[in-house]
């Protein structure tokens, strides 16, 4: 060999990606590329391999060779091969030897190291051979094969007229090294950005089948469909179409096909943005287009699907997004893929073959039965004859899709095109996938209802008479007894005058009453209303209205208030007085007849009826004895909420089975912890509940117990909820997985847990149970194909009657069966999916589908993943709309002092007194005492005169009424005053000339101050505080703090109104001492001060902050707030500006301020926190008798200006959209194992659903709220009144006293409902006040007097109460 | 503004030997540019003449020949 002179070429960005797949699966025939042409002439052998060796010759891709050397991979040019070129004699092979032989050779590794490709002639008989042309991928792509098919026809034809061929290949070494100048070209920079957005934007994964395989294999199945001459014809003619043509026909073609296959990935995964992965040609010269080697780069393509999409809407976008593909695709820019790459391909092979040397020549690409692992799916459209015969391939990855749907992937592709070509205007989801007559219809075994209810439940009375039927802790009674107290009832209601099919409403705590009643009710052919003991008389109102009860059962107290005829009110009291009369004969069971409405809440905010047949409950019960193995023996709880349908189990199998019902009532007032009371007792064997209760009772020691079975029901049951139980019960115990809306009666579809088989998250709802259908369709009523999610339908005996006089909503939700004639399905508005195993999922209900950011998700999903994390016991996840908050009419405010009810942690009295006024109460007087005269101030501020012959202080003037009446009554007291306005640029026009025209009125030195970082500061504030104030405030003390340094003025005096004392520097707490110590609270303030400086911030960042890094300044410099020691009120501060002053209100900022800028902070306060930033400080001065509550209220109400706010937000830089982003967000509320790491969590989920689906906040919350039906109360967690404990630190408890004590003092002051001992103090939002808060609240409790720094010192609780201890014992040891 | 356009073509996207293309010559019926050429040609002229081509301009109608370009350009200047 002589291959000397060899140079060392690094990869290019294409090669590279191929390099890390072969890597990691190199046993794997991976990136062998193999195309065989069957070539029908006479082949000169001899000549044909001459001509294969001068190919070889001067092709250099076939003379490269691949290397590494310490994990660095190269490839080299050689000028020589170690290949002999052999012609195989296969004449006396049969066809499958042959194919046999190709299977084989097209996956046999290929060494890199020594050559990249192989190569052989076949001669199946004189005039047939088949030249077999393997190369590694590395250096190839199928214009490769094109040009060196092309080149060795030419070299052969040649040969064989004995001439020359020139059109030699040009060497892909020019393209490696013009890639290689790409990779750091400056000009392509935006070009990168382009494609690493679309990677790390758009990582959502189009799941085949919805399966989500833990998969890690590179096997792969092809399957080929050849397009039909009519199929073809068409798309030839759409390809005509103005309004689909693009630059040219393969291009317009390619969009066909782009958009049939985004439309299939959409219809099979259910996602509806995702990125599908294309082939860049990057052959964009003429030179690179004669050359062989690999060029493709793979590329992402932005899906988005809209609801209501159409073929021909899809197709517009997609070749808009095709457009900017191409203008974004460049040599090496696969290397800009930072994020996942897409997980399939849409590969349009733009190339042909013609004939060899004029012989008819069949090609064919040979799959070598594997793609990249990271490939779910690649779609090959090809045409190698270039007669318009398209096929299209599909290599499926064996991992995701189980080979029985193999061929559904082609029908379903197929069904798809068809509709298309049909008419682009047609939806994309217009057709069912699966032809009608292969599609599934779930349906349970048709079998003859043979039992009633009533009728067994008499034979039972008859046959066990004194067997107990109902026992409770005031009464048990036999069978005998209940049915005479349910005869004696039934006479009775029969002589007040109730008919078959009257409606009763029935509505009673938990009772054998509640049984006596409906016992009787159906006895009469009534039709029983259940109305549980919790219901608000309103509702109860609306239901005996909208049902047309013509009675109602009830007890004395609840019927209190009720307005309803009082004869026909029959009360549970009078049940003792009923004669005693034992017969009755039961009448009116007409099977169709109504048996219950119960009802239900609706989206409308108005509880719906749901009329349930005889027939239908008995469907229920007829297959829910034989499921669940009811007998005599069975003894069921009833301590679910009676109007819930669930509870009919309970009530209705023990009594048809000659079984025992055990009454928990429900507790008169507070909560229902009945199913507590159920576990402890451990007297039944048998019970019907829901999750959310399992959930409740995780922790309950089951040994021993004798529970037998548990129904579950009402809610998506997890299967970590379950498994933990029945390990308890060593398996022992039948769990059974009920699934039913009211209106297809208590559970129509169930499954029965099993701990080997059900290892997904949660436990599948399984299959329909007797004389039940259960259809899966999309939103245009087309079945969905086997894996896909589709909304739940049901059919058959189990549906309801309909909704009770609402014709409307029963024929919106009971529709006509499109599927069979006269029967009826009704809508359920769940989402399910039958899985591989043929048991269906439940997904979720359809409203609780979202779209976020253009992605559709399912809420249940990310709660399905989240509750596996180890240590979540239930979970919720909800999109918070930050919008939705209270809106303005359900805010009150304080009748005293105007606070609004959206203040965080705000209570009122009955008088609608809030509690900061009631407290004001008991520390009004000190706070008075604390206040001080005129001519104390007088006497302070002229205390140093001796320092500063020029100026007595620096008087803040910002040009609003505040300042102005202070630096005019300073001025009047005859203080040598220089005036200082911070000029922030947003201050009005004529609030400048009120300014300019005061201080010269007054005759006062003026100085303006100003900083470039301003718009800076004031976005930091903005983030930081949700104002503009605390950033303008902070400035305007640093920079008045320089100038009084520079100049020595002692003091600076502040405008801040006795309200802002409470909003900036005064809490309750420094009141609470006994006798008021007016220093001591000064010294506090100052050291809050220093505080407040250290804050890092925008002003901390950006100011020269300098002089604040040694606490002399604080002495240098004294502040002094004006209205500590001037007492006035507002009406008396106007007259005297406008008598003495000349002050005007500035009109031109449409409001009472002076300020443009403020309005911005006051926006964005109310918009982030729901009220006004002026609220909590207005509050206070009301509080001191500074304004009057309607004054406040007026200022605080004032209209803003959103035009002007969002201009001003523009300018300052301040990025609402931002914010915006962040108004829909994702959280999850969870409940479980104290101490979980949120940031684990988050990792965990990262790792299981795309980020988009992974909740921006995790909140914990001790307990998870419960509806009176036992589900999870998401409306409660969604109005935000569930506290989350923060717990990104692991919770640890408080073990000794003084911990005990801190820790109650921080949750007080944080208003948090749990800290843990090692949790930091600002990072729970601790400040500087709240640190005033915290060190008086521990200083009054252990009568000590820690220095307000020490809390920063000492951060946590456990540091902080070690201090306390030690101090406290140095005290000791002093004594 | 001509010239340059042509010869941006021949010398970048062309993938046919050319020594110079007629003013009518159809640009991607004759092979001469296709899809990828065209969008390479789209982000030149937009560079180029710092001008913005709205996505629906981008037809076959205006962008067939270098006379359709140059109309086109004219267009929208």
């Amino acid at each position: 060999m002589n291959n000397s002179n060899k140079t060392r070429l690094p990869l290019t960005q294409s090669q590279l990606s191929l390099w890390a797949g072969q890597r990691i699966y190199s046993e794997v025939p991976l990136h062998n590329v193999v195309y065989t042409f069957e070539i029908q002439g006479d082949i000169d052998v001899v000549i044909f391999k001459r001509s294969f060796e001068q190919l070889v010759e001067e092709t250099d891709i076939l003379r490269m060779t691949f290397s590494e050397i310490a994990g660095e991979p190269f490839q080299e040019i050689n000028s020589t091969v170690p290949f002999q070129f052999e012609c195989l004699d296969f004449t006396e092979k049969s066809q499958e030897e042959i194919d046999q032989w190709v299977r084989v050779n097209t996956r046999s590794p290929i060494n890199l190291a020594e050559i990249v490709f192989d190569s052989r002639l076949l001669k199946c008989d004189e005039s047939k051979f088949i030249w077999f042309l393997k190369i590694h991928h590395l250096v190839t792509d199928a214009v490769t094969y094109q040009l060196l098919f092309h080149r060795l026809s030419d070299i052969y034809q040649a040969r064989l007229n004995n001439n020359d061929s020139k059109n030699v290949l040009y060497a892909y070494r020019s393209y490696l090294e013009y890639e290689r100048e790409q990779v750091a070209e400056q000009e392509l920079n935006s070009n990168r950005e382009y494609w690493d957005k679309k990677t790390s934007e758009v990582n959502s994964r189009p799941a085949l089948y919805g399966e989500k395989w833990s998969k890690n294999s590179t096997e792969a199945k092809r399957i080929e469909i050849a397009l039909t001459p009519t199929q073809t014809e068409k798309l030839n003619n759409l390809c005509q179409k103005t309004a689909v043509r693009s630059w040219t026909k393969s291009a317009t073609l390619y969009n066909l096909f782009v958009t049939v296959f985004a439309t299939y990935l959409h219809r099979i995964s259910g996602l509806s943005k995702f990125n599908i992965g294309s082939p860049a040609h990057n052959r964009s010269t003429l030179d690179f287009s004669k050359t062989a080697g690999l060029f493709i780069e793979v590329l992402p393509l932005t899906i988005e699907i809209d609801d209501d999409e159409t073929f021909i809407s899809l197709l517009d976008k997609i070749k808009l997004e095709g457009n900017s593909f191409l203008k974004n695709v460049h040599p090496s820019m696969v290397g800009c893929l930072n994020g996942e790459p897409p997980s399939n391909i849409l590969n349009f092979i733009n190339v042909e073959f013609k004939d060899f040397n004029g012989w008819p020549t069949q090609v064919r690409w040979v799959h070598n039965g594997h793609i990249d692992a990271s490939h779910d799916i690649r779609c090959h459209v090809y045409d190698f004859k270039g007669e318009s015969n398209y096929t299209v391939a599909f290599d499926i990855n064996t991992s995701v899709c189980p080979q029985k749907d193999y061929d559904k992937v082609a029908l379903h592709f197929n069904s798809i095109l068809d509709s298309l070509l049909e008419n682009l205007e047609n939806a994309i989801d217009k057709k069912g996938l699966d032809p009608i007559s292969q599609s599934t219809f779930l349906s349970g075994t048709h079998t003859p209802i043979t039992d009633s209810f009533l009728k067994k439940f008499e034979e039972f009375a008859a046959k066990t008479p004194n067997k107990v039927a109902v026992q409770s802790s005031e009464q048990t009674l036999t069978y005998a007894n209940l049915n005479k107290k349910a005869n004696q009832l039934a006479r009775y209601l029969a002589e007040r005058g109730l008919e078959n099919q009257s409606r009763v409403a029935v509505f009673l705590h938990r009772s054998p009453d509640y049984l006596i009643s409906i016992l009787a009710i159906m006895k009469l052919g009534g039709v029983f209303v259940p109305i549980a003991s919790d219901q608000p008389v309103e509702r109860v109102q609306y239901i005996l209205r909208k049902a047309d009860c013509s009675l109602i059962i009830t007890e004395e107290k609840l019927s209190v208030g009720l307005d309803f005829e009082k004869e026909n009110i029959v009360r549970t009291s009078h049940f003792s007085e009923l004669e005693n009369q034992n017969e009755f004969s039961s009448s009116g069971h007409e099977v169709e007849n109504l048996c219950y409405i119960i009802f239900t809440s609706g989206s409308t905010g108005k509880p719906k009826g749901v009329g349930i047949s005889n027939k239908s409950l008995n469907n229920y019960l007829n297959w829910a004895r034989t499921a669940y193995s009811i007998d005599q023996n069975s003894v069921f709880p009833l301590f679910t909420s009676i109007g819930f349908d669930l509870t009919l189990t309970s009530v209705f199998l023990p009594l048809l089975c000659g079984g025992r019902i055990i009454v928990y009532q429900e507790n008169p007032s507070g909560p229902d912890t009945s199913v507590l009371n159920v576990f402890s007792d451990n007297l039944v064997n048998k019970i019907k509940l829901t999750p959310s209760h399992l959930d409740l009772v995780k922790e309950h020691d089951f040994n021993p117990s004798i529970l037998e079975t548990m129904i579950l029901g009402g809610e998506d049951l997890k299967t970590t909820s379950v498994s933990k139980i029945q390990s308890q019960f060593s398996e022992k115990i039948e769990i059974f997985n009920e699934y039913g809306p009211t209106e297809a009666t208590v559970g129509c579809i169930v499954s029965k847990y099993d701990a080997k088989e059900h290892k997904g998250v949660s436990v599948p709802i399984g299959l329909p149970i007797d004389n039940t259908q259960l259809l899966l369709l999309d939103t245009h009523k087309n079945l969905v194909p086997q894996g896909v999610v589709g909304e739940i339908y049901l059919s058959g005996t189990c549906l309801a009657n309909g909704y009770i006089n609402d014709q409307e909503l029963t024929n919106e939700k009971f529709l006509e069966n499109p599927f069979s004639n006269q029967s009826k399905i009704y809508r359920t508005g769940d989402l399910g999916r039958l899985n591989s195993k043929g048991e269906l999922e439940y997904h979720g209900r359809i409203d609780s589908q979202i779209k976020l950011r253009g992605y559709r998700i399912e809420l249940n999903d990310i709660e399905a993943n989240l509750s596996e994390f180890e240590g979540i016991d239930s979970c919720a996840v909800m999109l918070v709309d930050n919008k939705d908050q209270k809106t303005e009419e359900e805010v009150f405010n304080c009748t005293n002092c105007g606070l609004p009810s959206n203040y965080p942690s705000t209570d009122f009295d009955k008088n609608g007194v809030c509690h900061l006024c009631k407290a004001f109460e008991n520390y009004e007087e000190k706070v008075h005492q604390y206040f001080k005269r005129d001519e104390e101030l007088v006497r302070l501020l002229t205390s140093k005169r001796d320092i500063n012959p020029n100026y007595d202080c620096i008087s803040l003037l910002s040009g609003g009424k505040d300042s102005t009446y202070v630096l005019a009554r300073l001025a009047g007291m005859g203080l040598r005053v220089l005036a200082f306005t911070m000029d922030n640029g947003y201050i009005s026009e004529q609030a400048k000339e009120n300014i300019d025209r005061i201080v010269k009125r007054l005759g006062v030195d003026h100085v303006y101050g100003k900083t470039p970082h301003m718009n800076a500061i004031f976005v930091d504030s903005l983030q930081r505080h949700h104002n503009v104030c605390n950033g303008c405030f902070k400035t305007i003390y640093t920079l008045s703090t320089k100038i009084a340094v520079e100049k020595q003025i002692p003091f600076i005096v502040t405008g801040l109104s006795r309200g802002q004392f409470f909003e900036t520097r005064l809490t309750e707490e420094l009141f609470w001492d006994q006798q008021l110590d007016s220093e001591k609270i000064d010294n506090t303030i100052l050291e809050a001060r220093k505080l407040y400086h250290q804050e890092n911030d925008a002003v901390k960042e950006l100011l020269d902050v300098s002089m604040f890094d040694s606490d002399e300044v604080f002495d240098q410099v004294q502040f002094v707030d004006f209205y500590r020691f001037s007492d006035v009120s507002l009406e008396e501060m106007l007259v005297y500006l406008k008598k003495h002053v000349g002050w005007k209100r500035p009109t031109d900022t449409g409001r009472s301020t002076n300020c443009l800028i403020n309005q911005v902070g006051i926006y964005v306060h109310k918009k982030d926190l729901g009220y006004s930033n002026y609220s909590f400080p207005y509050s206070w001065d009301v509080r001191l008798g500074h304004k009057t509550r309607d004054e406040s209220l007026e200022e605080i109400n004032e209209v803003i200006d959103e035009t002007e706010v969002k201009k001003i937000m523009n300018e300052i830089g301040y990025n609402p959209s931002a914010q915006q982003e962040n108004d829909k967000k994702l959280v999850a509320y969870f409940t479980g194992a104290e101490g979980l790491s949120i940031e684990k969590l988050r990792k965990f989920m990262n790792q299981r659903v795309p980020s988009y689906m992974v909740p921006t906040l995790f909140h914990f919350v001790a307990e998870m709220p419960l509806t009176n039906n036992g589900k999870i109360d998401r409306a409660k967690l969604s109005e935000n009144k569930i506290k989350p404990i923060p717990t990104d630190c692991p919770y640890v408890a408080s073990s000794n006293e003084i911990e005990e004590l801190v820790q109650k003092i921080w949750m007080d002051v944080l208003l948090l409902d749990r800290i843990g001992i090692k949790e930091d103090f600002i990072s729970l939002g601790g400040h500087s006040l709240a640190a005033i808060r915290v060190t008086a609240r521990i200083n009054e409790e252990i009568e000590t007097n820690f220095p307000l720094n020490k809390i920063f010192e000492y951060p946590t609780i456990e540091s902080y109460s070690k201090y306390i201890e030690e101090t406290l014992i140095e005290l000791m040891n002093k004594n | 503004m001509k010239e340059t356009i042509t010869n941006y073509i021949i010398e970048h996207i062309t993938k046919q030997k050319v020594s110079g293309i007629s003013e009518d010559e159809d640009l991607l019926g004759s092979g001469l540019v296709d899809s990828l050429g065209m969008m390479k040609l789209i982000a030149f002229i937009e560079k180029e003449y710092n001008l913005s081509i709205p996505s629906k301009d981008m037809t076959v109608e205006n962008f067939m020949t270098i006379e359709q370009i140059l109309n086109y350009i004219e267009s929208i200047k």
